[in-house]
């Protein structure tokens, strides 16, 4: 009896412990993810149905564990619809009979290796290459109504964003295709730019078209091309009537020739859509040490448009329509006329330091009175054209006008840019934009008003684009006696009309300017910490011509004697 | 002995339950919770305040709402510039790249001032039984005021994301939260409309002193509001018809251009103002920290000077119009001057204790330009072109009939065409940053159907980069894109809710 109580007891011992034991064994519930984000293919995993071909491609490509492995990627996703079309149109029934290499082309072309949101979308290329090499182009296209992001002008953006574990999605409705022509070939198909694509020949850029660079830092060139409509209403209709203007030596692959230079400066280096091209005021050409200017005026990008002498030429447009054209190895754009750069004798520049765009705005001030320009912080930029090293906001450039005072009164209309300069309280370098120069040799006259007394900057470096004149100014010095010609070979000149001292111009040395365009002047004093420098003009006059003449009358007006 | 124990037992029991009476109420000791609240007039009062206050700065450490008015009148627009402190997102608004998690979009303080009109609309009359000496006619004044101020928030919403959900009721507590859709733009304006005219007849002409007839919302002020409502809605009979209300009052004037600065926007309140949320030292706005030269987050757009108010190179003595340089903003260095000047020389800016400028929701000069524009909408544009030259004559130190501010281009007074757009510059030049621009261009552009959409564009001429220019022209051809985004908060918190079409 006590034994078979014994039993039951046993028995139910185990099954209680073995029931517990197995209780135990259930498994449990640990998070072994830090988070539960998916990534770029887990997301296209998750919405399978529109993206399932987008998928097979991945996985053909052997891309997939790839995109689904921590980084930082933006992927370009195309739907189904879209691959489809593409796949109709490369003539492929599925994506296992589409041709392997160009899968492998086509979905490096759809990822960018950072995460580009919409907000770095502007109507040039994204910041950042393809894996494939080439650049992406945005902009925004409305169709019916609706507006939406374009890419490549190729596909639009249906969903945009879209963040996952390993970066950014955007959802298009079509497959993107890189160019697989170059420049020169993309010109060529064309039949309305055959003028031009045969001067590329015989001067030898078709091939430097054709080729793409192996190395990134080569390849891309940029083509401002002309139609042959362009080259007409110049008078120009055939090849050999624009060799007859323009060839000197007969052999246009020669590099002097000047056949070969129109066209070398139709060709920037680099790759830059119209949206880069009017992020800089000038860009280099292939023609040595030739500049195209570039302005935004109502919405056209014009080219060379510029002021010389005081008068305004007109520049050239490029048409937004037929511009922008992505190749293998760059980008090309259409000019609406045809063009060249031209031929500039170098001319005097009598630059007025004193008459910048943001003061004469002012009307309450612009020869009326005087008025200090702030720099709140290091980024401020009060003036467009003038900055200067920040020290504190109570340190200010000061434009300086007053028609009786001894500061201005004789100075060229009566106004002085009053520079405070110096360490270690003041700046210690102040720099300004020149307005256009043309290329060529100049003498470098600055032209201020002395100012002595304790701390005035008596020695000032001279730089232009960077370089250090010959001969620093020293703020305080008066211009010695003497006639013009005995002062004039000492380096200095009167350039005001009175023959006050106080106004004086000091020739800092001799420049060549490389370029037809706005250059830096840029002044660092090297000793002095005073807050009064008075600027009035500088001027940059050929070196063969008069240096003396014209002077300035107090009212702004040149005299010749 | 044991009978002694006992009770000495029973009284300390007693004893310690009678003092246990506090210890264990569970109503907070250091506040007031809703059912004791609501007894009083005063307590409606305080509520009614609490809507205001609500407005002047957050409750819920949000920006304050004259800082959204702001934005989201201004930013888009071409008056303003970002400055150095201005964020990424308000970059974005600038260039119209804006995306769901832009948090100036967050509309969460509207919504909380809402709550406040809604709780008073809700809780207010039942105060009439309780307290007698509470009348029909305060409780009318309470519950006019909070029609009308919710009217006014849906109105910005309504303008601002086209459909937005409609709560109407008031969430006293977490039972009370329900998720609600979007309602049509119809039926939110049609809301406003029925909320304006019955508050109408509610409120009354003057609250007795200056301060509280232009810090409170007064009958004039609601037709204020019903003109600018119909002018959205395009119904212009309508809209005059409210603008004559104020006009014909005689209550308001224009201000004299030699006082303008001083009275209207330094002092506040001046003869010009019918409804503004008030600061005082006390209550900052949020100003100072946007505006002064220091902390520029944003200035004046460059163009001002040449473009907008123009600079008279012909007479000898220029004929200067006041509501541009030193008066809207500081030309020598495009500082928001309205807001944080200190006076008409430019010498001076508030300092921060002194940064109480009201923010003006509604004044005379606008009633007079919305009814030039509504005559001029029923063909009437001579009439309106008079009623405009009054606004200009004003602009102009040493009145003379035969002065006006710069005329940058003359008025075409016979056709309707050109008064459209010469009042529309004559608003720019009236209420620079006073957050109506944005409003007032997608207005113009949006009626019969888009005709103008123009407006729009050469309006992002002026205020966008070239390099995305183009981008953003295209944008502004799909009519949706005019209409914020949700916040994503919004969007994940209420499943109902669904995105604005442009941004899905």
């Amino acid at each position: 009896m006590m034994n078979k109580i014994t039993t039951w007891i046993c028995l139910f011992a185990i099954v209680v412990v073995a029931g517990i034991y197995l209780a135990g064994c259930k498994k449990q519930d640990i998070t072994f993810n830090t988070t539960n984000d998916v990534n770029i293919v887990g997301y296209l995993d998750k919405n399978i149905d529109s993206f399932s071909l987008f998928r097979q491609i991945l996985d053909r490509t052997e891309t997939s564990s790839f995109l689904n492995a921590y980084g930082a990627y933006t992927c370009f996703a195309p739907t189904n619809s879209g691959v489809t079309t593409w796949l109709a149109s490369v003539g492929a029934p599925s994506v296992e009979a589409a041709d392997l290499n160009t899968l492998k082309e086509l979905v490096k072309f759809h990822l960018l290796v950072d995460t580009v949101g919409t907000g770095s979308f502007t109507d040039g290329k994204l910041p950042v290459a393809t894996m494939q090499g080439q650049f992406l182009i945005t902009g925004v296209s409305v169709v019916g109504s609706q507006a939406s992001y374009s890419v490549n002008r190729q596909a639009l953006v249906k969903q945009s964003n879209i963040r996952v574990g390993n970066g950014l999605i955007h959802v298009i409705d079509n497959v993107l295709m890189p160019a697989k022509v170059t420049i020169a070939k993309q010109l060529e198909a064309n039949p309305d730019y055959s003028i031009f694509v045969q001067a590329l020949r015989e001067t030898g850029y078709y091939d430097m078209l054709n080729t793409v660079d192996q190395d990134t830092a080569k390849r891309w060139k940029t083509v401002i091309a002309e139609t042959n409509k362009a080259l007409r209403d110049s008078g120009i209709t055939s090849y050999a009537a624009l060799k007859a203007r323009y060839s000197n030596t007969g052999n246009p692959a020669n590099a002097l020739d000047s056949l070969n230079l129109y066209v070398a400066y139709h060709i920037l280096d680099g790759i830059k859509f119209l949206g880069d091209i009017i992020t800089a005021p000038s860009h280099l050409t292939l023609q040595p040490q030739e500049v195209i200017s570039v302005q935004l005026i109502n919405q056209e990008v014009v080219v060379n448009e510029d002021v010389f002498d005081e008068k305004v030429e007109p520049g050239i447009l490029l048409i937004r329509n037929t511009s922008d054209n992505s190749a293998t190895n760059g980008v090309w754009h259409t000019a609406n006329a045809h063009f060249a750069a031209k031929f500039r004798k170098p001319t005097a520049l009598y630059w007025d330091v004193a008459a910048f765009d943001e003061i004469r705005k002012l009307t309450a001030y612009y020869r009326k009175q005087s008025y200090p320009f702030t720099k709140q912080n290091e980024a401020d930029r009060p003036i467009k054209d003038i900055d200067w090293e920040y020290k504190d906001a109570s340190r200010t450039q000061t434009y300086e006008f007053s028609s009786s005072g001894s500061v201005t009164n004789f100075a060229n209309n009566q106004d002085v840019f009053t520079i405070a300069m110096g360490p270690p309280n003041r700046s210690a370098w102040v720099e300004f934009k020149t307005p256009v120069i043309i290329k060529g040799r100049y003498k470098v006259w600055v032209c201020y008003r002395v100012r002595t007394g304790s701390g005035t900057v008596s020695s000032c470096d001279v730089k232009i684009n960077g370089e250090t004149m010959q001969r620093p100014v020293n703020f305080t010095e008066f211009r010695p006696a003497g006639s013009d010609a005995e002062l004039e070979s000492l380096g200095w000149k009167r350039y005001i009309e009175n023959t006050s001292g106080n106004f004086t111009s000091r020739m800092v040395g001799i420049v060549d300017i490389k370029t037809t365009e706005r250059h830096t002047f840029r002044l660092e004093p090297k000793s002095g910490s005073g807050a009064v420098t008075h600027i009035d003009m500088v001027h940059f006059i050929p070196i063969d011509e008069n240096q003396i003449l014209p002077r300035f009358r107090p009212d702004g007006t040149k005299i010749f004697m | 002995m044991k009978k002694i124990f006992i009770g000495a037992l029973l009284i300390g029991l007693v004893a310690g339950l009678g003092s246990c009476n506090k210890w264990l109420e569970l109503k907070p000791q250091d506040g007031i919770v809703g059912n004791e609240f609501w007894n009083t007039k005063e307590q409606v009062q305080a509520a009614v305040t609490g809507i205001y206050s609500s407005m002047q700065a957050s409750t819920s450490g949000d920006r304050a709402l004259p800082e959204y008015f702001f934005l989201w009148g201004e930013a888009r627009a071409d008056m303003v510039a970002p400055g150095f402190r201005a964020d990424q997102d308000e970059q974005d608004m600038v260039n119209l790249n804006m995306v769901a998690t832009n948090k100036y979009v967050n509309w969460r303080s509207f919504y909380q001032t809402i709550n406040y009109c809604n709780t008073v609309l809700q809780l207010a009359p039942g105060v009439l039984q309780k307290d007698p000496t509470f009348s029909q006619v305060q409780l009318d004044q309470a519950v006019g005021q909070a029609l009308s101020i919710r009217a006014l928030m849906y109105f910005y919403l309504v303008r601002s994301f086209g459909e937005v959900p409609l709560k109407l009721d008031a969430t006293l507590s977490d039972q009370n939260i329900v998720s609600i859709p979007k309602s049509s733009r119809d039926t939110v304006l049609n809301q406003i409309v029925s909320d304006l005219t019955s508050a109408e007849t509610k409120l009354p002409l003057s609250y007795g002193n200056i301060t509280t007839d232009k810090g409170r919302v007064t009958r004039f002020a609601v037709n204020a509001m019903l003109a600018d409502v119909y002018l959205w809605m395009d119904k212009y009979t309508e809209a005059v018809a409210q603008c004559d209300k104020v006009i014909n009052s005689g209550q308001f004037g224009l201000v004299n251009a030699a006082v303008y600065f001083n009275n209207v926007f330094f002092n506040g309140n001046s003869s010009e103002g019918i409804f503004e949320l008030q600061y005082d030292v006390q209550r900052l706005n949020p100003f100072f920290n946007m505006h002064t030269p220091q902390n520029r987050r944003w200035g004046a757009a460059q163009h001002l000077t040449d473009e907008v108010y123009g600079v008279d190179a012909t007479n000898a003595t220029p004929i200067f119009d006041v509501r541009g340089d030193l008066t809207s903003y500081r030309g020598t260095d495009f500082t928001i001057w309205k807001y944080v000047g200190a006076d008409i020389n430019g010498d001076n800016v508030r300092s921060p204790d002194q940064s109480f400028a009201n923010w003006i929701f509604y004044r005379y000069a606008d009633i007079l330009l919305m009814k030039a524009e509504a005559i001029n909408q029923l063909d009437q544009p001579l009439e309106a072109s008079r009623i405009v030259k009054t606004v200009r004559n004003r602009a102009v130190i040493g009145l003379n009939t035969q002065q006006n501010a710069v005329d940058l281009k003359t008025m075409d007074s016979t056709s309707k065409g050109g008064m459209t757009l010469f009042i529309l510059e004559e608003r720019q030049r009236e209420f620079a940053f006073e957050g109506k621009r944005w409003y007032d261009v997608l207005r113009h552009a949006k009626r019969n159907n888009y005709q103008q959409l123009n407006l729009l564009l050469n309006m992002a001429a002026v205020s966008i980069s070239g390099e995305r220019r183009q981008a953003a022209f295209n944008k502004l051809r799909d009519k949706n894109s005019h209409y914020f985004p949700i916040y994503f908060y919004e969007i994940q918190t209420n499943k109902l809710l669904e995105q604005n079409p442009f941004y899905k």
